[in-house]
């Protein structure tokens, strides 16, 4: 049943987008959206298809951790998971993450293990 | 009306030309000193003013400078975050040849494996085939289908190896876009600085604070504040902090 997890991911560079939604793929979740943005991803959450979102930092327009504040601070979405994918690395920005209330992060450069991990860990399933 | 030479200078003037038409040595010596003292001072003053001015220009532009800093620290980083960039490029690169060229082999063995069933599987349909040979086909086609099965898991690890190897273009592309802001930066601190030498004016510089939107990625060799080395770290963390 959680393969048809609808998955949105945002992040400002295609090939990331497309690496993620990959490896999405191959584990499995075949219902993936994309958006390259804070801004462009808000629509699609609004829209109520998204049950799991991945999003990048460091993005023009709205980044990743002004997304997260925005989801968490609207009812409908408050309880959306929210796997951070990102190369920011101070230990400051992940304590800010955690705070914001994001339920997973993940280091670039990163493996596709350690993605189903994090997904599999924020999912509750067993790995 | 006298003009400001006259008004300055006039009266010395006058008491030196009768001092000369006299022939009274030591006036015309007394008056020529105290015009030269005099316009010594004024040069002095010139000076002074002017000297301060360049101080005080100097000084500005020290206090509010990012020229500095840029030249002093930040063109250096970007040396390490481009020559970083190098390397990350040319990691990428070669992990996904070598992956090509450890998927080749694995490919060629399976098509070769392959053609080499076709003919005894032809004669068997045909209904041609040689009891000894139609065993020898069976156990060819056992140790083919384990074979396939296991070489398919490896070029589809390959693959998905090659794709997370991808992930440079996103890595260095944060870092290239650092090092144009802050040519950027140069540029307006370059800009400002002949602009002070032409007028001693200044303008607002527009240095945004992008933390917000990220940092980027971790360069080898930049100093930064604390940041953690990997995934592990990462997991320590949140696990203190109960995610």
């Amino acid at each position: 049943m959680s393969k048809n997890l609808r998955f949105l991911v945002v992040d400002d560079f295609s090939t990331m987008r497309r690496i993620v939604k990959n490896l999405l793929n191959d584990l499995g979740y075949a219902n993936v959206v994309e958006a390259d943005d804070g801004n462009s991803a808000w629509p699609l959450l609004q829209a109520g298809n998204v049950d799991f979102l991945v999003t990048d930092w460091n993005m023009p327009g709205m980044p990743g951790l002004e997304l997260l504040k925005q989801v968490r601070a609207d009812p409908k979405l408050a309880k959306m998971p929210v796997l951070m994918l990102t190369a920011e690395a101070k230990r400051e920005q992940i304590i800010e993450a955690a705070q914001a209330g994001v339920n997973g992060y993940v280091i670039k450069p990163f493996t596709a293990i350690t993605l189903k991990e994090k997904i599999d860990k924020i999912l509750g399933v067993a790995s | 009306m006298s003009n400001p030479l006259q008004a300055e200078f006039g009266e010395t003037i006058a008491a030196l030309a009768d001092a000369l038409a006299a022939d009274n040595e030591g006036a015309f010596f007394a008056e020529l000193d105290g015009l030269l003292q005099r316009r010594e001072r004024m040069l002095f003053l010139d000076l002074r003013k002017l000297t301060g001015d360049l101080q005080s220009a100097l000084q500005r532009f020290r206090m509010d400078s990012r020229l500095m800093d840029l030249a002093q620290k930040d063109v250096p980083d970007a040396r390490l975050r481009l020559d970083h960039v190098l390397r990350l490029t040319d990691e990428a690169a070669h992990r996904t040849l070598d992956l090509v060229e450890q998927s080749g082999p694995i490919a060629e063995r399976t098509a070769q494996a392959a053609n080499d069933l076709m003919e005894p599987w032809q004669q068997f349909r045909d209904r041609k085939i040689a009891a000894e040979d139609f065993h020898r086909m069976v156990r060819k086609m056992d140790a083919f289908l384990l074979a396939t099965s296991s070489d398919m898991d490896k070029v589809r690890e390959h693959l998905s190896e090659v794709l997370l190897a991808q992930g440079y273009q996103d890595l260095s592309g944060q870092i290239i876009r650092g090092v144009m802001k802050l040519v950027t930066e140069l540029e307006i601190a370059l800009v400002d600085l002949v602009r002070l030498s032409q007028t001693g004016a200044r303008t607002a510089r527009q240095v945004s604070d992008e933390t917000r939107r990220g940092l980027g990625p971790q360069i080898p060799g930049i100093k930064t504040s604390p940041a953690v080395s990997g995934q592990q770290d990462v997991d320590a963390l949140l696990s203190g902090l109960g995610v």
